[in-house]
């Protein structure tokens, strides 16, 4: 078995096909007719152009413009008009065509390799490609022939160029092995896009694989295997086979609204921890984000961000979700996590200690610098921002969180924003009803409320198995919590674990919840999930479910009803 | 000769596709132009020089315009930089 870079996800099982590159030799003797030298020079620069505007468009037709601009980067890279001009002096000078290609091109990349910049040492990569085709137009060699690869290609190269990746026959090669490039290589780009499985990086693959060889690319794990045994044949067949029904499954909900089986519209948010993440979240088709925690904005740093800082991580995100909810958490640290400016102390206890909200009412300069960022972000980028208090026990401190919020508002004359807190203490838990007056909304973290609940230590291996969403206490819980913000006409959303967990999804839209935070890759899951139930069902077995006694009773009951 | 200073704003700095978009106007006008930074210089016209500079986000650069539409220049070349080459 082979290692590499997992580039591009999927399994991919075919034969070999081994692509070497010939080598490129040309003649440097001194060039006697320069002005004829020049103008073959310029052709093949106009064949480049046009074959590769013929390429991108053909490329567009399968994929994003987004992904084609590498390509169309091309052109415009050859098309610089100074460069060419060295190329010219070059000629000028008496090299021929191919010599003076090579001496500008390889003095570029060069540069780009140099660069401390990593997207720039990328583009050498297309120097490199962009130089290998000019010369292979000037010499008139015939370019390697991808567009005819038999069915179940497994494609071995050495390297693996962004337009060969555009030119190559996109349904018969379902595998690809590179010996050189990475992550975020074009190759890398390109075979995703393409859903393509790609291992990249592989020492001496060209030697090591022969051509027509079975071979199974893992794309998954980086592994490339050569003539596998039967059962390795068979395990990854199964696995291939069951990723590609669970994605025809899934695709079927892409891009459409959240719904019950009834039609009752519900929304599926994520939750994230950057503003990067929140690409993903929309990528993943995502209706808004659940949960944006702020934390790591004031990890890693030895002092606090000041407000401009946290306003252009807050804008991202309220951008990149434009028109839809953002519900974003304010800080949320205590204790347990080692941010050397925010003073704590020593405590014994630090769940249940100076931490998010406590920590912020008391330190309001602050607190009122991130509500400001906050604010402001939502009023130039996005009116459905949702500020999220955590931690909260008492209508006092949401009180106190709006008085500030208000005050902002007064200073800086802009748009109020929801908001709203975190369910995820006891108290907060039983008093729901009361600080739903107080709360534009409601979201429920399952996970810090089941420890508080069932007061077990999740990371505690000998009270763990306490630690349970499916106990009747913390069921109890979220019914109460659902039934008081649905009572006082506030949206409830989940951000725990359990709201993407499939044997609880029925239970939670019985009791009538309506945003479902979940990790990206959950979405789509997610909505499948909350489509297999009517709102009559749901409710149906949640009542049910209420008057069971034990955590096992009810997840024996939830498996039941799954199966359905 | 006419110059100005500026800041790159956007999160990629001057990147494939915007100094694709910078040159493209640039040529529109006759003048010359290169933008500087402490250590460098690019010629304002050629994007392979400013794809090799790779100026990024935060770096303060010079920028300078010699000709007969110089101002005109510079004033696009500074609107370019200031809004983020359309990216904000």
């Amino acid at each position: 078995m082979l290692r590499g870079i997992a580039a591009s996800k999927g399994i991919g099982i075919g034969r070999a096909v081994i692509i070497e590159q010939q080598k490129i030799t040309y003649e440097t003797g001194p060039v006697k007719d320069v002005e004829q030298e020049k103008a073959r020079l310029h052709r093949a620069i106009n064949d480049f152009v046009s074959d590769t505007e013929d390429l991108a468009k053909e490329l567009e037709q399968a994929l994003h413009a987004k992904d084609t601009a590498i390509i169309r980067g091309h052109i415009t890279m050859l098309s610089d008009p100074f460069m060419i001009e060295e190329m010219d002096e070059l000629i000028t000078g008496g090299q021929p065509a191919e010599a003076a290609v090579e001496s500008v091109l390889d003095m570029f990349k060069g540069l780009f390799q140099s660069s401390e910049d990593e997207l720039t040492r990328q583009r050498a990569t297309d120097v490199e490609d962009i130089k290998r085709n000019l010369l292979e137009i000037l010499l008139g060699i015939e370019q390697i022939d991808l567009k005819h690869l038999p069915e179940n290609t497994i494609l071995v190269i050495s390297d693996l160029t962004p337009s060969m990746t555009a030119e190559m026959d996109h349904d018969n090669v379902i595998g690809i092995v590179t010996e050189s490039g990475g992550m975020t290589s074009h190759s890398a780009i390109l075979a995703r896009a393409l859903e393509i499985p790609a291992v990249l990086s592989v020492p001496d693959a060209l030697s090591k694989l022969k051509g027509g060889q079975e071979i199974i690319v893992d794309g998954v794990n980086g592994a490339v295997i050569a003539d596998p045994d039967p059962e390795t044949a068979a395990e990854y067949q199964s696995r291939r086979d069951d990723a590609i029904r669970e994605k025809e499954l899934l695709r079927v909900f892409q891009g459409k609204a959240t719904v019950t089986g009834d039609g009752t519209p519900r929304q599926v948010f994520c939750n994230i921890g950057t503003p990067k993440d929140a690409e993903s979240a929309v990528e993943h088709d995502c209706e808004g984000i659940g949960l944006f925690r702020t934390e790591l904005l004031f990890m890693d740093r030895d002092s606090r961000p000041d407000e401009e800082t946290q306003y252009e991580a807050y804008r991202q995100v309220c951008e990149t979700l434009q028109g839809k909810p953002v519900i974003i958490r304010t800080l949320d640290v205590g204790g347990d996590k080692d941010i050397p400016y925010i003073h704590v102390g020593e405590e014994e206890n630090p769940f249940l200690g100076y931490r998010a909200v406590r920590y912020c009412l008391r330190n309001q300069d602050a607190y009122k610098m991130q509500l400001r960022a906050l604010i402001r972000a939502g009023a130039d980028t996005n009116e459905h921002l949702r500020i999220m208090i955590p931690m909260v026990t008492t209508a006092t401190e949401i009180q106190t969180v709006r008085a500030l919020a208000e005050e902002i508002c007064c200073e800086t004359d802009l748009m109020m924003p929801m908001i709203g807190t975190m369910i995820e203490t006891p108290a907060a838990s039983i008093m729901a009803d009361v600080l739903a007056k107080y709360c534009d909304f409601f979201s429920i973290g399952t996970n810090d409320l089941t420890q508080y609940i069932m007061a077990a230590d999740r990371g505690n291996s000998s009270v763990a198995y306490l630690y349970k969403a499916y106990d009747p206490a913390v069921l109890r819980a979220l019914r109460g919590i659902i039934t008081a913000g649905v009572n006082a006409g506030i949206p409830v959303g989940m951000c725990g674990e359990a709201a993407s967990d499939p044997l609880l999804i029925p239970l939670l839209i019985g009791f009538g919840l309506e945003e479902f935070s979940v990790s990206p890759a959950s979405v789509l899951k997610t909505r499948r999930e909350i489509s297999r139930w009517t709102m009559a069902e749901a409710k149906k077995i949640a009542d049910h479910a209420l008057t069971l006694e034990t955590a096992d009773e009810v997840e024996t009951y939830l498996t039941e009803i799954g199966k359905r | 000769m006419v110059s100005k200073k500026a800041t790159i704003i956007n999160k990629e700095g001057f990147h494939m596709r915007a100094a694709d978009d910078f040159v493209n106007e640039m040529a529109k006008f006759k003048s010359s132009i290169t933008i500087s930074s402490t250590d460098k210089t690019a010629n304002g016209k050629s994007i392979m020089r400013l794809m090799a500079a790779a100026y990024k986000r935060g770096t303060e650069v010079e920028i300078k315009c010699e000709g007969e539409d110089e101002e005109a220049q510079l004033a696009k070349a500074c609107e370019m930089i200031a809004s983020g080459f359309g990216e904000t």
